[in-house]
């Protein structure tokens, strides 16, 4: 099948392309203008803009703690339209279906999960087979793992952590490694109720310093292109602004992830003791090119805060609206599920927001800074097309920000900031950037070779709407969504990492398994043949 | 091998899941119920349901709903029998059929040694509230404390523990006192209990408790959870519906609702005129009394009180084939390699076979 886009404007920044011209697809890639052949389709996509598919590299879109929000909030999805099912549960609201539906809609083909503990990789990743058309992918979480923190306490050296850190990503099917509040989760179970960068995990003697440098260095060790994702410590804290810079600092000029930046952008200043610490954070961030960062944008409205930083979500469980949380110490980080509203006319609120896009406009590197709202947690994935509306117009961001406390507003630099996006750093941030930091060669361009996904949209004067309603996608070069709509499922892969390793980690680690918890480490093994359909993984190679 | 039967004499496989196919389309609101399958049977009733456009539940709901209700809400703090068994130094077991519920628990918990995480690493200590006759555990010595209602000693250890007045007699408030005071020298406290002694109400009082200590101390919950992987179905329910079990798709969407689509309620009611019967794990069959058109997924020995329309023999996942399922020594869904592998069919195999029949696959 070969498939025609003509005439429309064609942004790839991966290939310096701004231009109007013709896109071709054959089968499920994108290939040079054939000479002397006639496409079996073709799209007239003049007025309309072409780009790769949008890839998302931090969104929680599946796993136990996600379902456990599902499960704890039945009265917040509830469908109320009968509309009989155009396709397998797409009316069913925050269900797996609907994830991949919506995503595709809005021009989407490439969602990463980037919390899975490996005990629950099996679940992850069969409610990932159960989200149509994207391709996923999970990070693995470690760092306070009782095995990893035994092995640093005993001071094994790099090659033990990195044959453990590649065996249990191995084993999770994981396309890289996340860690969260490293040793804080572990310390919660001591009693500790806070938890920085230098202090000890009670029974290891290890700092949380010290585990995210032996992470980084076996990421770094194994050649896993994703550089470590970390989720650091005293998220959502005032005055946390000073961690967050020492983190960076602790990076020490290696290649790290700084995970939703916006919550540890907050001063201590004001009278009501809460300011805004973004500029400041934003300069450390472009003083510092071997780290990136991606945003997690507050928006106003009813969400739930899922995470595996199970210290901070149970300081949180007070603020919970409505009023119930769930507190899990699981195996590793565990996790907590605390619902939460953000409020326009909050004080705290509206500075958490304005943080965000000061951080969007004040780095300065569009392949510095990723578009996320730390999906739910600042905001769910539905209001990706209102922010991008915001980064994109001056305009837009004035009206919002007229809306605010005008002594919230005060605590910030938005107002003074001009910045606005065009859509070629929109597509380096959600396409050129993301596939870059993820190591997938294979997307986030138009090249020749590419993979065909490609999202078209129809431009206007509404940006949140042009977003939102993708005119066409292709996923794989099979036309999936039209006009917004999505016409048929097809099922994505999920993207993983094989690093080689030296074995004989896993006997020592099924001895530990057996020994300590008494059961066998098989049965947290993601087994191909249990997932709904074969052929559900695709290795990306373990190069820089 | 399997067998399949129409109203008791054998036929082919595909017959008799075309003669289901025939009884479950023809009515106007089926259900799916018993649904003690893995997740791979469960993720095929749910989209055969939402094809039917009809209900589905599972056996032991009632049980799951009394823990459920508790976390949505008031929310719950729990953790793994993993955790449990590594750092709890005391551990609080409530009822008399906890070792019934899960005849592994003492050896997967081993409360009798000394919990290697622990920083004191002290013997454990272990509560035990109604413990019915013959509790033990080898090598440690058990406090109990009987209970003629759970409700009401939890709620005034909870009194005890926050330091408020509790009335009972002086002997009785002298225990509550000890056991208190235990909780609230915790370091990692560990409430052990399983659905068949403790209601909502009292699940909620324990949670309270539980969070009470947890001001100062560290201390979490562990459900035992309920047989026929109905913890494994209520997840696969949620990630694929966003809604547990008694669930229906009857307008076109799902809905959820603890009373409507208990589906014994509802065919007793008249309401579900048509039943999908699915037992994989044990030989459990409808409650209900009325007599409506059933076909039934079961395992090879499972005695109906009238047999029905269509019978089709399944094997047992974990067993036959290999699943995924949750499984309560871990506490998450896990790989199930079959035991001893055959060619009995699989739920999701048969409701495949079903769902051809109805145009189309989901």
């Amino acid at each position: 099948m070969l498939i025609l886009l003509k005439g429309g404007r064609i942004v790839d920044p991966v290939n310096e392309r701004d231009e109007i011209g013709d896109l071709w697809i054959e089968n499920d890639h994108i290939v040079a203008a054939p000479p002397d052949r006639l496409a079996d389709e073709v799209h007239d996509v003049s007025g309309k803009i072409v780009m790769a598919g949008a890839i998302d590299i931090h969104s929680h879109i599946a796993g136990g703690n996600v379902n456990t929000a599902r499960l704890l909030l039945p009265e917040k999805h509830q469908n109320r339209v009968p509309n009989p099912p155009a396709l397998p549960l797409c009316t069913a609201k925050w269900s797996t279906f609907e994830t991949g539906t919506i995503y595709a809609s809005m021009g989407f083909t490439t969602v990463i999960e980037p919390a899975i503990v490996p005990d629950q990789a099996l679940q992850a990743h069969l409610e990932l087979s159960d989200i149509p058309i994207i391709d996923k992918g999970t990070l693995t979480v470690l760092g306070n793992d009782d095995f990893l923190l035994s092995l640093l306490r005993d001071g094994e050296g790099p090659a033990a952590v990195a044959d453990y850190v590649a065996s249990a990503v191995g084993a999770s099917n994981g396309l890289g490694v996340k860690c969260i509040n490293a040793g804080g989760a572990t310390a919660f179970k001591y009693n500790a109720r806070t938890f920085s960068l230098d202090d000890v995990v009670p029974f290891y003697g290890l700092t949380s310093r010290q585990i995210v440098e032996a992470l980084q260095r076996a990421v770094l060790d194994l050649k896993i292109p994703h550089p470590l994702h970390l989720h650091a410590n005293n998220l959502g804290i005032p005055g946390n602004v000073a961690t967050a810079i020492a983190t960076i600092e602790a990076a020490r000029g290696g290649r790290l992830h700084f995970a939703h930046l916006q919550f540890y952008s907050y001063g201590s200043e004001g009278e009501k003791g809460f300011s805004s610490a973004a500029a400041d954070l934003a300069a450390a961030v472009n003083a510092a090119p071997n780290v990136t960062v991606d945003v997690g944008q507050v928006m106003f409205r009813q969400t739930v805060f899922i995470s595996a930083d199970v210290l901070r979500q149970f300081n949180l469980a007070e603020m919970a609206r409505p009023k119930k949380s769930v507190i899990h110490d699981g195996d590793g980080n565990g996790g907590g599920i605390v619902p939460y509203l953000y409020r326009e006319n909050d004080f705290v609120n509206a500075i958490q927001w304005a943080c965000g896009l000061e951080l969007f406009m004040l780095i300065d590197d569009p392949w510095q800074v990723f578009f996320t709202t730390d999906h739910p947690n600042g905001a769910p994935f539905t209001t990706y097309p209102e922010i991008f509306a915001l980064i994109m117009s001056r305009d837009v961001r004035a009206e919002a920000i007229a809306r605010l406390p005008q002594d919230a507003v005060a605590m910030t630099t938005l107002p003074s900031i001009a910045r606005e996006y065009n859509l070629n750093e929109i597509a380096i941030m959600t396409r050129a950037a993301p596939a870059k930091l993820l190591g997938l060669k294979d997307r986030g361009h138009l090249g020749e070779g590419g993979l065909a996904d490609v999202a078209v949209y129809s431009p206007g004067k509404d940006l949140a709407k042009m977003f939102r309603f993708a005119h066409l996608v292709f996923k794989d070069g099979d036309l999936v969504v039209r006009d917004g709509r999505v016409i048929h499922y097809r099922w994505g892969k999920a993207l993983k990492i094989n690093p080689g390793y030296d074995k004989a980690i896993d006997r020592r680690l099924a001895g530990y398994y057996d020994h300590h918890f008494g059961v066998s480490r098989d049965l947290f093994a993601v087994t191909e043949n249990l997932l709904p359909r074969a052929g559900a993984f695709r290795e990306v190679a373990c190069a820089r | 091998m399997h067998e399949a039967r129409i109203n008791g004499k054998p036929v082919l496989l595909a017959a008799a899941a075309e003669r289901a196919a025939e009884i479950l389309s023809a009515a106007r609101m089926p259900v799916i119920a018993g649904l003690g399958t893995d997740v791979a049977g469960a993720r095929a009733a749910i989209l055969l349901a939402e094809r039917l456009r009809g209900a589905y539940d599972h056996m032991h709901s009632t049980r799951i709903f009394a823990d459920l209700d508790v976390m949505r809400q008031a929310g719950l703090m729990f953790t793994t029998p993993s955790e449990a068994r590594l750092r709890a130094d005391v551990f609080l077991f409530i009822g008399k059929d906890l070792t019934k519920i899960w005849p592994a628990m003492m050896e997967r918990l081993s409360p009798a040694e000394i919990p290697p995480f622990d920083l004191a690493r002290e013997r454990r200590k272990l509560l035990w509230i109604a413990p019915g006759r013959g509790a033990k555990a080898d090598g440690l010595t058990i406090e109990t404390l009987d209970s003629s209602n759970l409700h009401t000693t939890l709620a005034a250890l909870r009194a005890s523990a926050a330091g408020r007045p509790v009335r009972c007699a002086k002997s009785a408030r002298r225990k509550l006192d000890e056991f208190a005071e235990v909780l609230k020298n915790a370091r990692f406290g560990v409430a052990v209990w399983g659905g068949y002694s403790l209601d909502s109400l009292s699940i909620e009082m324990l949670h309270g408790l539980i969070r009470d200590l947890n001001k100062t101390t560290r201390f979490s919950g562990l459900p035992l959870g309920y047989d026929s992987n109905a913890s494994g179905v209520v997840q696969t329910s949620g990630w694929m519906t966003g809604f547990p079990v008694r669930t229906s798709f009857g307008r076109g969407f799902p809905e959820h609702d603890t009373w409507r689509f208990d589906a014994t309620r509802m065919i007793e009611s008249g309401e579900a005129d048509a039943a999908l019967w699915i037992s994989a794990y044990g030989v459990e069959a409808p409650q209900w009394k009325k007599n409506v058109p059933l076909v039934a997924l079961a395992s090879p020995q499972t005695a109906f009180a009238r047999e029905p329309e269509v019978r089709i023999e399944i094997g047992c996942p974990g067993t036959d084939h290999d699943a995924a399922e949750f499984a309560r020594e871990t506490g998450s869904i896990v790989s199930r390699k079959a035991s001893h592998p055959s060619q009995a069919s699989s739920v999701e195999a048969v409701i495949g076979q079903i769902a051809k029949h109805l145009g189309g696959d989901a």
